[in-house]
């Protein structure tokens, strides 16, 4: 507990160091002498406090949509990019876009999450029919039918001339947040308390399904509040800022390792670190090359991978 | 008398040989065509021409010269209705049908930009020419292309009027933009920005046109620009935003000016006089190497700057 705490005050201080990075001068003596009119204050209010918002809504949501597809799928190695999930918001969010691009954003984002919701239902189906429940093969599984559902969204996206748009959407930034232009995240924030109430009942879940029936609880039900919190996560995400690449993998992995599976005591744990990791992520690439930005997806990709790799190796010497 | 009669005939019968003489060993001629990746030989004016690079295409309907084999797809909205119906497809921009190319008996392949590669593997099969020229110097370039394709077709007089029409069109839109002020290039790609600097391929804007950037040393790639956020374009408060909407393949200009709407653009100096002028996406940054395009480009930079 008082680890936890220690680490809220980490993200916290990020956070804090996230409204005083950028382009325009905004320190906290240009604030204290400047009027509500004046451009700090403005930049703050517009620019700053929505951004390391979306960072923070962003970061947590995702990270906890990783460990409850963790849960629900039983492998330590599946998150919303490694189960197709995220191709299958693309694809959807890429239909809307060519159908009916006057559509407001919320709507577009429901149909985003609908196909996302298809396309995680079609790979359990799938893992279904996998005779080796192997630890490595079911998120490879997970990323061959995003790879095949790439491939789809791809071709429509060179058909209809969107190639750049499509790469633009899925590559992870936050340089667009403004106020009014990230508020959707605010629904990834409802996923993560709805997952944090359903917390035990993931855990139970995560037993397996003859062991949560004798526990009468509704498998199904379970699975299918897992799906949807999922699904709404990744497609809010997207929609909003892109895809963010190991997040979902890394975060709960790493606090599994500290905390343990207990899903009501790993949830607050997995959103802290997740907003703070991000926010960590996304200071270094605004820092880097300033005045231009390296997109998130870059930066938690290059840092991702390389503490992904320590964890595996980490845990082989311990197994050996 | 009948020698008098005769001599003129005889003349007259001499000359005309060596008249057909010169202008058969002139069909027959051989060209030397340097271009940027060597040097190609072609005998004769080509007949059947085929290219995989819309500038190239762009230059020869200026030219009025019939392309026989154009790029399967992205052809630019202002370029489509110029293709020959019957025209073949010979692939990708990046891909040549190679097979296709050799069985289309061709005279010519003229190869650019995304399709340059191509030049190694078809030098063997055809007679090919790489038209690339340098995103740093869009104008010049073009020119050359255009005075190129003028001897390679012997219309040399139809060039150099196209080079004077773009050298005068160059001349107007510059004293257009004669202390109007600085001005920042963007690129506008599904909710991000990224600016444009010297060595771009919307360079032209600074560079030909004397249009002073608002920033300096842009250390920028060749495709989107690098990232930038709406702060910096607020602090930058460039004078003129020259818009690329790379989102348009989806219709309209709406998404980047529903995207640059916003209350930190609104604060610059360019929004607030309205001068955010929208490019041509597929002008600006497919077919940039070509005269119609260049020329739709800087008529609708001088539309806006005159606005």
């Amino acid at each position: 507990m008082r680890l936890l705490i220690v680490a809220t005050l980490v993200t916290i201080i990020l956070a804090i160091i996230s409204l005083f990075i950028g382009v325009s001068d905004v320190s906290l003596g240009a604030l204290l002498s400047s009027s509500a009119e004046d451009r700090p204050m403005q930049v703050l209010l517009i620019s700053r406090i929505p951004r390391t918002l979306a960072i923070i809504l962003a970061g947590a949501s995702m990270a906890i949509a990783g460990l409850v597809m963790q849960m629900i799928v039983r492998n330590r190695f599946v998150e919303p990019s490694t189960a197709g999930t995220t191709e299958s918001a693309s694809l959807g969010f890429l239909v809307v876009t060519i159908f009916a691009p006057g559509w407001p954003l919320m709507a577009k984002m429901l149909v985003a999450a609908l196909f996302a919701l298809g396309g995680t239902a079609l790979f359990l189906r799938i893992l279904r029919a996998v005779p080796l429940r192997d630890v490595l093969l079911v998120p490879l599984v997970g990323i061959m039918l995003g790879g095949i559902i790439g491939a789809v969204t791809t071709f429509f996206a060179y058909r209809f001339e969107l190639m750049a748009s499509m790469l633009a959407w899925t590559m992870g930034d936050f340089s667009g947040v403004l106020r009014g232009r990230y508020e959707l995240l605010w629904i990834g924030l409802f996923c993560a308390v709805l997952a944090y109430i359903a917390a035990d009942r993931f855990t139970v879940a995560g037993m397996g399904r003859d062991f949560t029936t004798n526990l009468g609880l509704n498998y199904q039900r379970v699975m299918v509040l897992g799906l949807v919190i999922v699904s709404l996560v990744s497609a809010v995400v997207l929609v909003s800022v892109g895809s963010i690449p190991f997040l979902g993998l890394i975060v709960p992995n790493l606090v599994s390792l500290m905390v343990g599976d207990n899903m009501r005591r790993t949830v607050p744990w997995v959103a802290v670190m997740g907003a703070g990791f991000v926010l960590a992520c996304d200071i270094l690439g605004r820092v880097i090359r300033a005045p231009y930005e390296i997109p998130i997806s870059v930066v938690v990709g290059v840092i991702g991978s390389a503490i992904f790799l320590v964890l595996l190796l980490r845990t082989r010497r311990h197994a050996a | 008398m009948k020698h008098i009669t005769r001599t003129p005939a005889i003349v007259a019968a001499l000359l005309a040989g060596a008249f057909s003489l010169t202008a058969m060993t002139a069909s027959a001629q051989d060209k030397v065509i340097i271009h940027a990746q060597g040097e190609t030989t072609i005998s004769g004016v080509p007949a059947k021409v085929l290219t995989s690079d819309w500038a190239a295409f762009d230059n020869l309907h200026a030219l009025g010269v019939p392309v026989a084999g154009v790029p399967a797809s992205n052809a630019p909205g202002y370029l489509k209705d110029f293709v020959a119906a019957d025209a073949i497809q010979i692939g990708s921009l990046f891909e040549p049908d190679f097979e296709g190319i050799a069985a289309s008996e061709a005279d010519l392949y003229i190869v650019g930009a995304r399709s340059r590669d191509a030049y190694g593997t078809a030098k063997d099969i055809l007679p090919t020419v790489d038209m690339s020229i340098d995103n740093s110097a869009i104008i010049a370039g073009v020119q050359g292309n255009i005075t190129k394709y003028g001897e390679i077709f012997g219309l040399e007089d139809k060039a150099a009027e196209l080079n004077a029409t773009l050298d005068a069109k160059i001349a107007e839109v510059k004293a257009a933009a004669e202390g109007k002020g600085t001005a920042l290039v963007l690129v506008t790609n599904a909710g991000n920005v990224g600016v444009y600097g010297p060595d771009s391929r919307v360079a032209w804007i600074h560079n030909e046109l004397a249009i002073p950037s608002v920033m300096e040393n842009v250390d920028d790639g060749d495709h989107g620009g690098d990232t930038v956020s709406f702060e910096f374009i607020l602090e930058r408060n460039p004078d003129w935003l020259f818009v690329v909407d790379r989102d348009a393949g989806v219709g309209s200009e709406g998404a980047a000016a529903s995207l640059l709407d916003n209350e930190l653009v609104n604060q610059t100096s360019a929004a607030k006089q309205g001068h955010i002028v929208y490019l041509d996406p597929q002008a600006a940054y497919i077919t940039m190497h070509g005269y119609s395009g260049i020329m739709l480009l800087l008529d609708q930079v001088l539309a806006g700057l005159k606005a």
